[in-house]
Parts: structure tokens; C-alpha cells; sequence
């Protein structure tokens, strides 16, 4: 413990002047250009049946995880190790994040708007009718009714976590993360699995397109979220939060929210109105 | 305090950690500000995280983020991100001192009383006397709180 009066003062000119962090030179941008290029190469090739397609979208997969897993590390190091993040620097990137959500928001509102656009006055060529004539749309109180509860009560658990954290309860923080992700894998799975089962494709008519690309859309949202929820559930594991710094996970439980919200706008006009 | 003890002591925490790992400091991947700063700002680590507990920031906050946190625990603003107050206007014999780590630090005059005339930015610098506003001759004078020939970058 070093005494702020006696060794840091004197040693204050040592350090930086300023409470920001200026970031060094680092190769994961580039290279996470580079894979993100070759996931979607590879996506395209897979989908328009290329050879070696699914290959190519194997490995950008493969590449994009890994360098994640690399600009993690550095963070993480810079974070936890060196000190770098001061609390002008946590709130530079909570904000970041605040802003990120908000321009996921305005993504969703545009799916929303195709959804309505294409349902509110259903044209003449799907029998002017929604759902459109010989399509058989899910049931709202099966398999979604489940989700709508698992998200829910994930949101709950998540929120458990967080307080216990807060509180300085390590095994609270724990076991209520762990059950967050736990069900948010279960939310995935039954997505996979009403896919599956669902008597119209992505290509039956407009309904189709819509009900796969916003419902996709969150899907591809709740394995995001499941990651970040994932990394913060190590990081608290590996002792890395303290009980008032875990702007990572503050920024996962926000996104993880901003999951359960659209969801309930999907279930509510994509599954039970448009049924 | 060393560095490889202090980074044992923030590592005591994780108690599956391997010795080899614990006794290397922590530097990232490709990081290459260790060849461009001439000196490492001094290691400052606290105790660490008690196994099966929550760390605090007191125990586990090292670098900047603890020298913010030590610095706020005794009252101090280590960064200085406050204007600086005036309680008199600078004279010759009697400048305002503009403290600095840097051997120069720009300051914004805006007369005094404060706000008796647009802003107008002086540089306060080590390798001048004083600094004087043309506005209201408001003299500013740098106090330099770092180390002589610490660090040169010209």
C-alpha cells in the first residue's frame, strides 16, 4: 500500500497528466476486417451453394472468434493489469455503449417497419389477409410463449447477479450470471428447434421473409448477448470485477435487456397479432 | 515497490494461477508504448482480491485508476480537471500560478473579475518568466510540479 501524501505525490509527475486513455497501436482492428471479410465471403458462398462454401464460412468463424478472443485479452490486460481504465475512461465507455444500444434500436425499427409495412395492409397478391392466405403461422401460446417466460425470468436472474456483485456476494454473482446464460441457451435452442419444425421457409412469401429477418435478427442478438454475458461470467469467475468497476458487465446486462425488449415487441406483433 | 512482487501480490488472488505466469508483469500481445516512453510510470498495486470475495477497487485497482482512487480518498483531484480558480488577479510580483507535470500548459484568460472579456488563450511555459494577458494584463506564471529533464520529447 503506498501512502498518497509521501510516495505518490512525489512520484506524481511520473505518471501520465491526464485521466484518458490513449490506446496503442494494435493489429485486431485490421484483422477483424480481414475475418469478418472472410465470414461473409464464406456466408455467401455457403448460402449460393459454391464449393467449399460452408469451409469458408468455417474458418471465418474460426478467425473472427479467435481475434476476439486476442483484442479481449488486450482489453482486459489494459483493464484489470496496467489500470488504464480511470472513471473518466468507464464512463467514456458506458456512454459508448449507451449509444451503440441506441443505434441497434433504430436497426430494429427498420425491421419492424418492413413487418408493418407489409402487414398492416396486406396487398392483394398474398390475399390481402395476414397472415397470407395458405400460410400457417406459429402458435403464439406454444414454443414463444416459453421463450417470452425463459427471457423474462433470465432477466431476473441477471439482474440478481449484478446486485450480488454490487453487494460483494461472489457466489450470488455467480450462480445468478450462470443461470442467465443457461437459460438464454435454452432460448436459443428452442429458437432452432420452432425453426425447424415451422411448415413455412424463409422464401414463403412475404410473411416468411419478415418472420425470419426479424426474428433472425434477434436470434443472431440473443448469441451476442449470450457471449458478452458469457466473457463477463469468466471475468467475474476470474476475480477481474471489483464491486462498483464492471463496466463490461453493466454493458452486457444493458444489452441483455435491449434483447428482452424487442423480444417482447416480436411476440406481441410478430407471434400473437399476425397469428 | 518491485514490480514482479507487486504483480505476485494482485495475482494472490487467483489462487490456480502458475508461478511461471504470476512473475511475468503483465504487458499486452504487441504493445508498443514500452519503446516509446523512455520510463515507466512506478507500480502501484494493492492487496488483491480475497479468495471467494469480491474485490473492492481499493484492493484490486492498480495504475492510473488506483493513483484516481488514492487521489480521491485523500480529497485530491490527481488529474486537475477543474478550472482554474482565481481568487485575485496575477501580478508581476504576485503571478497565478498554473500548476503543470508538462513544461508547458495553455491556460484561458478571461479577465478578472472572471468574465469581464472573451477568452484569450496564453501559454504558460517553463522557458519564459511569466505569461500576460493583452487584455486585461492578467500575468499567469507556470509552476512546474515534474521532474527537471524527467521527459523531453522536442
Amino acid at each position: 500500500m503506498i501512502n498518497f501524501n509521501n510516495q505518490i505525490a512525489s512520484q506524481r509527475g511520473k505518471f501520465q497528466a491526464f485521466p484518458f486513455h490513449l490506446v496503442e497501436q494494435s493489429p485486431w482492428p485490421l484483422a477483424t476486417s480481414f475475418t469478418l471479410l472472410t465470414m461473409a465471403l464464406g456466408a455467401v458462398a455457403y448460402f449460393q451453394g459454391f464449393p467449399f462454401g460452408g469451409e469458408l464460412l468455417l474458418l471465418g468463424f474460426v478467425l473472427t472468434a479467435s481475434v476476439m478472443i486476442l483484442w479481449f485479452k488486450d482489453i482486459v490486460i489494459e483493464r484489470t493489469y496496467l489500470g488504464d481504465h480511470t472513471s473518466q475512461v468507464q464512463s467514456g465507455i458506458s456512454l459508448g455503449f449507451i449509444l451503440f444500444v441506441l443505434s441497434e434500436v433504430m436497426a430494429f425499427l427498420s425491421v419492424f417497419w418492413a413487418f408493418f409495412h407489409s402487414s398492416l395492409a396486406p396487398t392483394i397478391e398474398i390475399g390481402g389477409t395476414w397472415p397470407p392466405v395458405g400460410i400457417e403461422s406459429v402458435d403464439a401460446f406454444a414454443i414463444p410463449l416459453l421463450n417470452t417466460i425463459l427471457l423474462l425470468s433470465s432477466g431476473a436472474f441477471v439482474t440478481w447477479g449484478h446486485h450480488a456483485l454490487i453487494k460483494g456476494d461472489r457466489f450470488g454473482a455467480i450462480v445468478g450470471t450462470f443461470i442467465t446464460i443457461i437459460l438464454a441457451l435454452i432460448f436459443t435452442g428452442l429458437q432452432a428447434f420452432e425453426y425447424m419444425e415451422a411448415p413455412f421457409s424463409f422464401a414463403d412469401s412475404v410473411f416468411g421473409t419478415v418472420f425470419y429477418a426479424s426474428t433472425g435478427l434477434h436470434g443472431l442478438h440473443v448469441i451476442v448477448g449470450t457471449i458478452f454475458l458469457t466473457v463477463a461470467f469468466i471475468r467475474i469467475v476470474q476475480y477481474h470485477y471489483t464491486d462498483s468497476h464492471h463496466a463490461g458487465f453493466e454493458s452486457a446486462i444493458l444489452y441483455w435487456h435491449f434483447v428482452d425488449v424487442v423480444w417482447i415487441f416480436l411476440y406481441i406483433f410478430v407471434y400473437v397479432w399476425a397469428s | 515497490m518491485l514490480g514482479l512482487r507487486a504483480a505476485r501480490s494482485l495475482r494472490s488472488a487467483l489462487p490456480k494461477t502458475k508461478n511461471a505466469v504470476a512473475l511475468r508483469p503483465a504487458t499486452r500481445a504487441i504493445a508498443s508504448s514500452s519503446r516509446l516512453r523512455s520510463e515507466k510510470p512506478p507500480a502501484i498495486y494493492g492487496e488483491g482480491a480475497k479468495p471467494g470475495e469480491v474485490p473492492t477497487d481499493f484492493q484490486q485497482a492498480t495504475g492510473l485508476e488506483r493513483l484516481q482512487l488514492l487521489g480521491q480518498m485523500e480529497g485530491v483531484d490527481v488529474f486537475n480537471t477543474g478550472p482554474l480558480i482565481m481568487s485575485k488577479a496575477g501580478t508581476l510580483e504576485d503571478p497565478t500560478l498554473v500548476p503543470s507535470y508538462s513544461e508547458e500548459r495553455i491556460v484561458g484568460c478571461n479577465g478578472w473579475p472572471s468574465e469581464t472579456h472573451d477568452m484569450v488563450w496564453l501559454t504558460a511555459s517553463n522557458h519564459r518568466e511569466n505569461s500576460r494577458c493583452p487584455e486585461c494584463g492578467n500575468v499567469f506564471k507556470l509552476q512546474f510540479l515534474g521532474e527537471a529533464g524527467g521527459h523531453h520529447h522536442h
